[in-house]
């Protein structure tokens, strides 16, 4: 290491808050922690990051508990450096913190620090360029909360809210400071119309921090919380939210983990222009946390309800009448073939239920999340204790199990069955499907998707509840609509109506935990029927299938479809689909029906 | 045809028979059954279906109980068929045939084999069908 040159800025007058800011030049070699250079809290270094992948370190010596507050200029002054910055621990090597772009191009980091010790800032040009005019400056301050960005402190209560429009963006800083060290909390006041449906996004992770910020939205009384998101985005926020009354709402942004790290955040304040399903339509309301969602062959809808650890029925007319209790933890529902409805359940076991509502267990598993039934009865299952996607037989016999750890994220979770009987999952913000014994990703979205659900052309509306919103992407994972509707709070699980006759209808309902309630989408923005869910009785005699297959005809395309779908699902009807058939309606010599 | 000759023809008839029985290359036909053998490479097959072409067949049946069998009559001379079941190397079908001693002029092609799982078969490279007394 060498000692770094003191320099006293010669002019003052001018500029006297610059005047007072000592000024430290680098001196190179400064590429690590070893030859790092020093400055002291007040103080600007200055350098350059040259040659190009040059590396320049700077130590400084903090007390336990100092806030810290590391700032560049650079490419805000005209130098075309692109910087990154790095906090190191004194240990030399941990990385307490990053970030590249904040001002800008420019970077900024705030940390408190834990405990005593020698803290090393790196600063880097962005993809490893570098040249003679690469200048920087680095403030090395305290956080002392001042005015950052468009808000000022204190306004830590709905009184003295920073005010935002919808349209822009807030920028500000999480500040604790010593007589707030639990973590501050910034307001911001918004005025919006009736009928408006905004979003709140918060950045702050997304600009290289290592920082987890929370955005809630209050109502007009400044205390009723009526909506609140952690980790939409990543670390970062976003929530989505209609408004019913013109009048002013309360936004506020706070760290999660209360650590008291204070951090930079922007907030962008957006309204969302509402899809062909809106508006919506309650259909039943007062539920604790309605989770998944089947409909009956009737037009029931049933509903897991994890508050009572029951399965609600929901009438044609909104009659709410429990259907049965005892689950715990009711996730996934699905009628199997015999028309029980099937209740996955995390406590280890798919549950059966009677039409007459008698529990029983009937599937243990290790923690079942989802459940779908297929065209020939098999039931499908997603399991979080091993993450794998099962297929059980119609009678609950385990068939066979897919590996589903490979596809990332935080599934399997919610399933349904496509129109081609191919069973589909979420694994978080992606949905997998599994073909021919190979799992391929079919959509990838930008919001975390629940329970799904097909129509028959095989578009897919998936719920995003963090996001307060249902998307509509095609058969092959494209956007169609983003989004389809945005009256939902946090829509968890959709499914299509089906009407008295059982045939599935152009209807789409879906339950909204956080408010409790079971909504329906405009009917007249869903273009097609839903995909008829679990077991499909068979439309047509043995022979029928068998001359269709030997070159006799007598078969509609949607037969054969069902039939392919049924089998092998390779786009034609072939021998290996008349014999799934055959298995389905107990056809096959010696062999039991899935019926 | 007069009385004297439709008996002539009878009498002719049965004596052909007489000498059919006795001697089988002399070119008369007798109605029987054939067999349709299966030869397969795999030991899990689970559906097949298949075209026997040739003289005339009067109609098929399996040829064990654990086996279905579906045919299609595709012209006078061609019968496509399906079987589904635990299919094995050896019979799969009885042929009911106006003339058994045509065995040899039957030609057979197997179009489509699936597993017991339902996945068709990419390649029917070893299969062969045989029909034979």
């Amino acid at each position: 290491m060498r000692i770094s040159i003191l320099v006293l800025l010669a002019v003052v007058g001018a500029t006297p808050g610059l005047a007072q800011t000592p000024i430290v030049d680098e001196s190179e070699p400064n590429d690590n922690v070893r030859t790092a250079d020093s400055v002291a809290l007040g103080d600007q270094a200055r350098g350059v990051v040259n040659p190009a992948g040059d590396v320049d370190t700077w130590f400084v010596d903090l007390p336990a508990g100092q806030f810290l507050s590391v700032d560049v200029d650079a490419a805000q002054v005209g130098s075309p450096l692109d910087a990154t910055l790095e906090l190191i621990a004194p240990d030399g090597t941990t990385s307490l913190a990053f970030n590249d772009d904040f001002d800008g191009f420019d970077s900024r980091i705030s940390y408190r620090v834990p405990q005593s010790g020698r803290y090393y800032v790196v600063i880097r040009a962005f993809g490893a360029t570098g040249g003679p005019g690469l200048t920087y400056a680095i403030n090395f301050g305290k956080v002392t909360c001042p005015v950052v960005g468009s808000e000022q402190e204190p306004n830590d209560t709905p009184g003295t809210a920073a005010q935002v429009a919808i349209g822009d963006s807030g920028s500000g800083e999480i500040c604790p400071h010593d007589d707030n060290p639990a973590g501050d909390v910034d307001y911001w006041a918004l005025t919006v119309r009736a009928g408006t449906t905004i979003e709140l996004d918060v950045d702050a992770a997304a600009l290289g921090l290592f920082v987890d910020p929370v955005i809630a939205l209050y109502a007009r009384d400044g205390t009723t919380q009526l909506a609140f998101n952690d980790d939409e985005d990543g670390a970062d926020s976003r929530l989505q939210y209609s408004i019913i009354t013109t009048g002013t709402y309360y936004a506020t942004v706070a760290d999660a983990a209360g650590s008291g790290n204070p951090f930079p955040y922007t907030l962008h304040v957006r309204s969302i222009t509402p899809g062909p399903g809106d508006p919506i339509t309650v259909r039943a309301q007062g539920l604790g946390r309605p989770w998944g969602l089947a409909v009956g062959n009737t037009g029931d809808l049933f509903v897991s309800d994890l508050t009572g650890n029951r399965v609600v029925r929901v009438s044609g007319q909104g009659v709410v009448t429990t259907f049965a209790t005892g689950i715990p933890t009711p996730q996934g529902l699905a009628f199997d073939a015999f028309g029980n409805l099937l209740v996955a359940s995390t406590d280890g076991a798919v549950y059966r239920v009677t039409p007459q509502g008698q529990v029983t267990r009937f599937i243990t598993a290790g923690i079942p999340l989802w459940i779908a039934v297929a065209p020939d009865g098999r039931i499908w299952l997603t399991d979080l204790s091993d993450r794998s996607l099962r297929r059980y037989s119609s009678t609950g016999q385990f068939e066979a199990r897919f590996d589903a750890i490979g596809v990332g994220g935080s599934g399997p979770g919610p399933l349904a069955i496509a129109p081609s009987g191919e069973p589909y999952f979420s694994q978080g913000t992606e949905i997998w499907k599994l073909a021919n014994g190979e799992l391929l990703r079919v959509v990838r979205g930008a919001f975390i998707i629940w329970a799904f659900a097909f129509d028959v052309a095989g578009n897919i509306y998936a719920p995003a509840p963090a996001a307060g919103r249902i998307q509509l992407f095609d058969a092959t994972g494209a956007i169609v609509a983003d989004t389809f509707a945005i009256g939902p709070d946090a829509p968890q699980a959709v499914a299509f109506g089906r009407d008295a006759t059982g045939a599935t209808v152009a209807r789409l309902f879906a339950t909204d935990p956080r408010v409790g309630r079971v909504f329906e989408v405009n009917p007249a923005g869903v273009a097609h029927p839903g995909q008829p869910v679990g077991y499909v009785a068979p439309r047509f005699p043995l022979d029928v299938a068998a001359a269709s297959l030997l070159g006799g005809g007598g078969l509609s395309a949607a037969d054969l479809q069902y039939l392919d779908a049924l089998g092998n699902h390779n786009g034609r009807y072939d021998v290996g689909d008349l014999q799934a058939y055959l298995r389905t309606v107990g056809g096959l010599p010696g062999a039991r029906s899935n019926r | 045809m007069s009385r004297s000759r439709w008996i002539f023809a009878m009498v002719a008839a049965l004596v052909a028979g007489t000498a059919c029985s006795d001697n089988p290359t002399s070119g008369s036909s007798r109605a029987g059954t054939l067999t349709l053998r299966l030869t397969t490479p795999h030991a899990d097959d689970g559906a097949m279906t298949f075209q026997v072409s040739g003289p005339p067949i009067d109609s098929a049946t399996v040829a064990n109980a654990s086996i279905r069998l579906f045919t299609r009559r595709e012209s006078g001379s061609t019968v496509i068929g399906a079987v589904v079941g635990a299919l094995d190397n050896g019979a799969v079908a009885t042929l009911h045939v106006p003339d058994v001693g045509a065995a040899a002029r039957y030609t057979t092609t197997v179009l489509e084999v699936a597993d017991r799982q339902d996945a068709l078969r990419a390649s029917l490279a070893g299969y062969a069908l045989t029909v034979a007394p």
